[in-house]
């Protein structure tokens, strides 16, 4: 049974590793700590269930839920991060807090707060083998997971715009007076990294079949947990630092029972940030704050 | 027929008046030296012609076109190109990749994949190390790699923030001889040093600065001889 639980904690650890490389994209690139994106990981399975409601195709229902976090994301950028430029660091942290608090009560309003349930897409199609029961969902998301964080990782290293982001996450000013359009880089980046916290709220819903307006934080938490588990703004790390998540927390319920997930996913953190600081694959801070 | 003028130029930065009303003409094929002591404004006026500096009155003409409120990627893209001061080469990239990133403006593949053969030819050093990180270069070399990466973009005009500045003897004679040769070849430059004899050896114009004024320009021997100058930097740089 202990590998069906590790199959099970490989489906959170594929959320929660989507969640910890949208924020690490954030950190990384532009060294803003969004905290809007456990908003717009919520907004990915609210939405969808929004339009499953109101009768739309399931395509609809995904594509107006990662369309809406993607506009959300231009908001964002545009009034908690642009105005707050050249100020304090913090300031644009505290703004993304404000439209996460914003987007929950705006659910809250149209949905309640109770946790809704999602319906099931593909009706209990599950694989076994032996003992061991795989869900087709949960594979499936487990696969489209990993194919994002490796399609983004060629992006980040192949493409030009990819050598433009890496130059921008070492020095601003470099990438300034090589002509990187910040103008348009900026915003887009914002996309990208909501579209992978709202594809994981999809996920989300969609393998645990429950939504509610507040899904978002208890994962978001744990996805900046992942995150400085494996080292901020190092994608790999995010994905080692998901990976280890998921699997401690899967791993604890079934062991000494439910009430002992925090505990141990936050002791993680806590011991790797007293063994190493930088977290597991992530380098010590040297190069020049952005 | 002036190819790059600067007129009237003001830059301040907060209550600092960094450039106060700079002038300055190029014309095409010409190497023009701006020269002057440490913080009389040389940096800040070719962050203000590349645009990554913003101006507050005075205007830019390049190649018979406004560029005044463009921002530093349009500009670029019309072949203002400039070599920053210290080099900026990014070093987590390795060395190909910084290449490419001079390229990044431009679509052709083909003709940009030739260039950078062209470059590794030139600077087999930079060849023979193309997929390692730019971090292993030494001072000079990276300073090659990015005169490098400013010829990628396609420069009508490239503009070099001293870049002599830290290198041994060997180099300095390189950048200079590089400098020269890109010249010939047709192109623009204009060029801030603190080696001012050599800076003026290879010029076609020269103009000094102080304090973010021109206090005074014109040919380079004439310059060259001024008592002012010749006190000011001369004297420093020939010992
Ligand atoms: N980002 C900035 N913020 C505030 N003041 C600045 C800034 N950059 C430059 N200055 C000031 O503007 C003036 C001109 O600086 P600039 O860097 O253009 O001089 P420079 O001639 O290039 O000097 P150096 O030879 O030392 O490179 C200086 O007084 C400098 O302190
Ligand atoms: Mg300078």
């Amino acid at each position: 049974m202990l590998t069906q639980q590790i199959v099970n904690g490989l489906m959170l650890s594929a959320i929660y590793m989507l969640v910890a490389v949208a924020f690490t994209l954030a950190i990384g690139v532009l060294n803003f700590l969004n905290f809007s994106i456990p908003g717009l990981f919520m907004i990915g399975g609210m939405v969808a269930f929004g339009g499953l409601r109101l009768g739309l195709p399931w395509p609809l229902a995904f594509g107006g839920a990662l369309g809406a976090a993607a506009l959300i994301a231009l908001a964002v950028e545009r009034f908690a991060y642009r105005p707050m430029q050249g100020s304090d660091p913090e300031t644009p942290l505290v703004s993304s807090l404000g439209f996460l608090v914003l987007l929950e009560n705006l659910m809250l309003v149209r949905f309640g707060s109770d946790q809704q349930s999602f319906p099931a897409l593909l009706a209990d199609m599950n694989l076994r083998f032996g003992g061991l029961v795989i869900g087709i969902a949960q594979l499936i998301s487990m696969a489209l997971s990993v194919l994002l964080v490796v399609w983004l990782s060629w992006f980040l290293s192949r493409t030009n715009t990819g050598r433009q982001i890496r130059t921008v996450a070492e020095s601003r000013e470099t990438a300034l007076l090589m002509g990187v359009n910040m103008g348009t880089l900026v915003p887009r980046l914002f996309v990208g990294s909501a579209l992978l916290a709202s594809s994981a709220g999809l996920l989300f819903a969609v393998n645990y079949q429950q939504v509610s307006p507040f899904m978002g934080e208890g994962v978001g938490f744990k996805g900046v947990a992942a995150m400085i588990v494996g080292g901020m703004g190092s994608i790999w790390g995010a994905v080692l630092g998901g990976l280890l998540i998921g699997l401690v927390e899967v791993l604890t319920i079934s062991t000494v029972g439910a009430n002992f997930v925090n505990i141990s996913a936050y002791g993680l953190l806590l011991l790797i940030l007293i063994l190493r600081p930088q977290g597991l694959i992530g380098q010590p801070p040297s190069r020049e704050k952005l | 027929m002036t190819f790059l003028s600067v007129c009237d130029l003001c830059v301040r930065y907060g209550r600092v008046e960094a450039l106060s009303g700079v002038s300055l003409s190029l014309r095409e094929g010409e190497i023009v030296t701006v020269l002057g002591a440490n913080g009389a404004g040389k940096s800040t006026l070719l962050r203000a012609v590349l645009g990554a500096t913003p101006s507050q009155s005075g205007s830019m003409i390049f190649n018979g076109q406004d560029v005044t409120k463009l921002a530093a990627h349009e500009r670029i893209a019309r072949g203002i190109v400039l070599v920053p001061e210290g080099r900026r080469i990014a070093i987590s990239l390795t060395i190909e990749e910084n290449l490419l990133l001079g390229a990044h403006l431009r679509r052709d593949m083909v003709q940009i994949k030739k260039e950078i053969e062209g470059i590794y030819e030139r600077f087999p050093n930079l060849g023979s190390r193309r997929n390692l990180l730019a971090s292993c270069l030494s001072g000079g070399e990276q300073q090659m790699l990015a005169i490098g990466r400013a010829m990628l973009a396609r420069p009508k005009v490239m503009m070099l923030d001293e870049p002599s500045l830290g290198l041994s003897p060997l180099f300095v004679t390189k950048v200079f001889d590089l400098i020269k040769e890109l010249n010939r070849d047709g192109l623009s430059v204009l060029l801030v040093e603190q080696n001012a004899g050599k800076a003026l050896a290879v010029a076609h114009s020269a103009t000094v600065l102080e304090l973010g004024r021109v206090m005074m320009s014109g040919d380079p021997q004439t310059l060259a001889a001024d008592p002012r100058l010749q006190e000011a930097y001369l004297g420093e740089a020939s010992t």
